[in-house]
């Protein structure tokens, strides 16, 4: 991971190597080609030392003759000697080109140097003729010297021209290559700080895009930042945050929903029993009352009536019980034989119960009370208002995974619409119910115990009566756990 | 809009990049080699020859000789000398030459006393050996050590011989030479004399002139004038043909004029081919090059024992006009 210092610091280091790397190799072309000039500048001035020298001797030589004094002598050997250096010197000048002439210089610089010593010679053997012919000599030889040191130094100004011109177009050329350098620089360094600082802000605003995304409060698209500096540790950490607060999001849902399923279910069963509360004034002595009833009539010798009473009394005990455990088919289907015939005896010859129970399906569990008010309501809407009765059909069939129950009536039928409301819970349950416990509330029930919604499906049509179908299946329900208070 | 920013920079900086290198290259290429430095010298024998008559056809012939054969036996040799027969910065140049201690001098012989002080004492003090071309000295004045060239007596005589078969051996000739005494040509002279001494029926009829062109012309003026009957006329220096020739074809036709001369003045053949002159002795002066450097390192290497102080003799041959008339 590079921090974004990092990176600055890489940038300014890739400039600064660049600039260092083509300020040392100019420097160092630039001391090269000033290092040739200078020894070709040394050059000549070795040689015009020669000239200088001899010149010098010829001086001394001069004073020398006249006043033939120790002084002078000393004098003019180191005159001497300085022309003995300049020659030592100049024979390194030697090249390809001067080899020839500079041989023949240095021999002329001895020439001059012998006559020199043979003209002290002479005057220390007091041979003055002699001594003065020989200076003559010397003198015409430092002429020679000085007129071959320009011959040279003009042949050297020949060799070297070629170098001089490259020199002066090598620094024109210069020129250009700094003018291209500085483009080339200025274009790169551009780029390079363009990647730069796209590096920094193209993760900051995918990070601002994101933080918008979750501002609007959608947590489900993840963050990505393509980079690999503080901005992408922030991005991580920003995307920990999300699917945090995601879960928790997800999991506070979760328990309202669950809360509010629960909610509902204790407000159903507050309800039935609230209802059936209203409806059981006293029911202990209304029990006894009818079984008292029930003897009565026995004794009296109305078997009928006393029957009638029995189931009537049955009826009332098991709505008294069975509201908040679950049940057998089996009960159910008792107590809903009792219900029918009661109302038989309501409507002695308009009322046709017909029964199909497959008894291999009885054992199934299901919730108490369900069976019975659907039965009420086939009665309420197909047998009483019509003159001439109906028929009620009630099946129990195994259907594999499911204990089918259809309940199914002769009466009017229903529209659709009526039929959605009935199935939305829309429509309250009218007085006269037995229990008070109407379609919907068995609906909600049935649904809470199987945790399945489709349980209950209608098929009616208006004028062709009504079938309620019933699909339990036998793995059983779960809403069994749900606590509430024995009475 | 961000690629397109790259692309446009990426690119630019591509056509930087190339116009950079193109550029370096021009600057950091190799620079003009400086001349080799020696460290040692040349041990070979360093020689000179050395002419008053720079650049003339003669001259280069022989120097090219030299330079042939100084090349294939190892030998430095450099040409130095004067243009139009200086004869102070010639012998200036000889004595730099003996200054220098060259291993020998191949010089044209000059026939005065600066000449042979210079040859007989200096060179032989600092012991360096002169070979004298072309041009003679008298081997008594000068130590030279040989002479390679024509045999100029010879030269005269071939010359003469020729003159009088085109002059029927009968009329006047005018002889044009040097005031100076020249030994090379007092030697020509007297090879021509020899033979025109033979024919009693010839006059010859001296003129002398110094090197300038108004000298040659007044010299041709007065011979012209004082000898109208001379038709035969001997440049005895080739160097004065050219100011003779058109001093003679400002007055007349130069066609009826005998005209002979030597090739080792600087436009003889220029003239000859123009038809303007009609003889020419003709010598090798290639050949004078090569033996001169020959002999001179066989000297130095002390081949041959001495050499032939009479000197070595190169061919000459008479060339006439072309068209024989």
């Amino acid at each position: 991971m590079k921090t974004i210092q990092q990176k600055i610091w890489m940038l300014v280091a890739i400039v600064l190597s660049v600039m260092i790397a083509i300020w040392l190799t100019l420097t160092f072309y630039n001391q090269k080609t000033q290092d040739q000039y200078n020894d070709i500048l040394q050059r000549y001035l070795e040689m015009n030392e020669v000239t200088n020298a001899s010149q010098l001797v010829i001086t001394d030589l001069n004073n020398f003759l006249i006043d033939p004094s120790n002084k002078n002598e000393s004098k003019l050997n180191n005159s001497t000697q300085e022309v003995f250096s300049a020659q030592k010197s100049v024979a390194d000048l030697r090249n390809v080109d001067n080899d020839f002439i500079l041989t023949s210089y240095i021999n002329l610089i001895d020439s001059f140097i012998e006559t020199v010593e043979r003209s002290v010679t002479y005057q220390n053997a007091g041979d003055a003729d002699s001594s003065v012919a020989q200076f003559s000599e010397a003198n015409r030889i430092s002429n020679y010297i000085s007129e071959m040191t320009l011959l040279i130094i003009d042949s050297e100004l020949k060799s070297y021209e070629l170098f001089y011109r490259d020199i002066i177009k090598k620094s024109d050329e210069l020129n250009q290559l700094g003018i291209w350098l500085l483009l080339l620089m200025t274009s790169f360094l551009l780029f390079l700080a363009y990647l730069f600082s796209l590096s920094i802000t193209r993760p900051i605003h995918q990070l601002r895009n994101a933080a918008d995304e979750l501002s609007k409060g959608r947590f489900e698209m993840p963050i990505k930042v393509d980079s690999n500096d503080e901005i992408s540790f922030l991005a991580r950490t920003f995307d920990n945050m999300r699917v945090s607060i995601n879960k928790l999001f997800d999991e506070t849902q979760l328990k309202a929903q669950l809360e509010m399923e629960l909610q509902e279910n204790k407000l159903l069963l507050q309800e039935s029993q609230l209802r059936i509360l209203q409806s059981q004034i006293n029911p202990h002595f209304l029990f006894n009352t009818l079984n008292t009833l029930s003897k009565k009539a026995y004794l009296e010798g109305s078997e009928e009536t006393s029957d009638l009473l029995v189931n009537v009394a049955g009826l009332f005990r098991y709505n008294l019980k069975r509201m908040d455990r679950p049940v057998t088919l089996y009960e159910e289907v008792v107590v809903l034989k009792q219900y029918m015939e009661i109302q038989k005896a309501r409507f002695p010859d308009r009322l046709y119960f017909h029964l199909e129970v497959d008894e291999s399906c009885l054992h199934f569990e299901m919730p108490g009370l369900t069976l019975q008010p659907l039965i009420e309501n086939a009665v309420i809407h197909a047998i009483e208002p019509l003159e001439e009765g109906g028929h009620i059909w009630f099946r129990i069939v195994d259907h594999g995974d499911i204990v089918r129950i259809e309940i199914e009536d002769s009466g009017g039928g229903m529209s659709l619409d009526k039929r959605q409301q009935l199935l939305d819970g829309a429509i309250m349950p009218e007085n006269g119910h037995s229990t008070g416990i109407g379609f919907s509330n068995v609906m909600k029930r049935l649904t809470l115990f199987y945790g399945i919604e489709t349980i209950v499906s209608i098929e009616s049509e208006e004028g062709s009566g009504t079938k309620i179908i019933l699909q339990l299946p036998k793995t059983g329900g779960i809403g069994n756990a749900d606590e509430t208070i024995d009475r | 809009m961000r690629k397109k920013v790259m692309i446009t920079l990426l690119s630019l900086s591509a056509i930087f990049l190339a116009f950079t290198i193109v550029s370096a290259e021009k600057v950091f290429r190799p620079s003009t080699e400086l001349p080799k430095l020696l460290t040692t010298s040349n041990d070979s024998p360093r020689l000179v020859l050395i002419t008053q008559e720079l650049k003339t056809s003669f001259w280069a012939d022989v120097a090219k000789g030299a330079e042939k054969l100084a090349n294939d036996k190892g030998a430095q040799l450099e040409v130095w000398g004067s243009y139009g027969s200086n004869s102070d910065e010639f012998l200036k140049k000889l004595e730099l030459a003996i200054h220098s201690k060259m291993d020998g001098i191949i010089v044209q012989g000059l026939d005065n006393e600066a000449f042979s002080e210079l040859t007989k004492v200096k060179a032989s003090f600092y012991g360096i050996p002169i070979i004298t071309v072309a041009n003679d000295v008298p081997k008594q004045e000068s130590l030279r050590k040989t002479y390679v060239g024509s045999d100029q007596f010879e030269a005269g005589k071939l010359l003469a011989e020729e003159l009088l078969r085109d002059m029927d051996h009968e009329g006047e000739i005018i002889l044009l030479s040097d005031e100076e005494s020249h030994y090379s040509q007092q030697q020509r002279i007297d090879g021509m004399m020899e033979v025109f001494h033979s024919s009693p029926l010839i006059k010859v009829t001296n003129s002398q002139t110094s090197r300038s062109k108004e000298q040659v012309v007044a010299a041709t003026q007065d011979f012209l004038n004082k000898s109208p009957n001379a038709k035969s006329i001997i440049a005895v220096n080739a160097n004065h043909l050219n100011a003779m020739v058109q001093e003679i074809s400002k007055r007349t036709q130069v066609e009826p004029y005998h005209i002979y001369s030597f090739d080792d003045g600087s436009d003889a053949f220029s003239l000859l081919q123009q038809g303007k002159i009609d003889a020419l002795v003709k010598q090798s002066p290639v050949d004078m090059g090569e033996k001169s450097v020959e002999l001179m390192m066989d000297w130095i290497s002390n081949e041959s024992g001495p050499l032939d102080t009479d000197g070595y003799i190169t061919d000459i041959e008479l060339v006439k006009r072309a068209d024989g008339s």
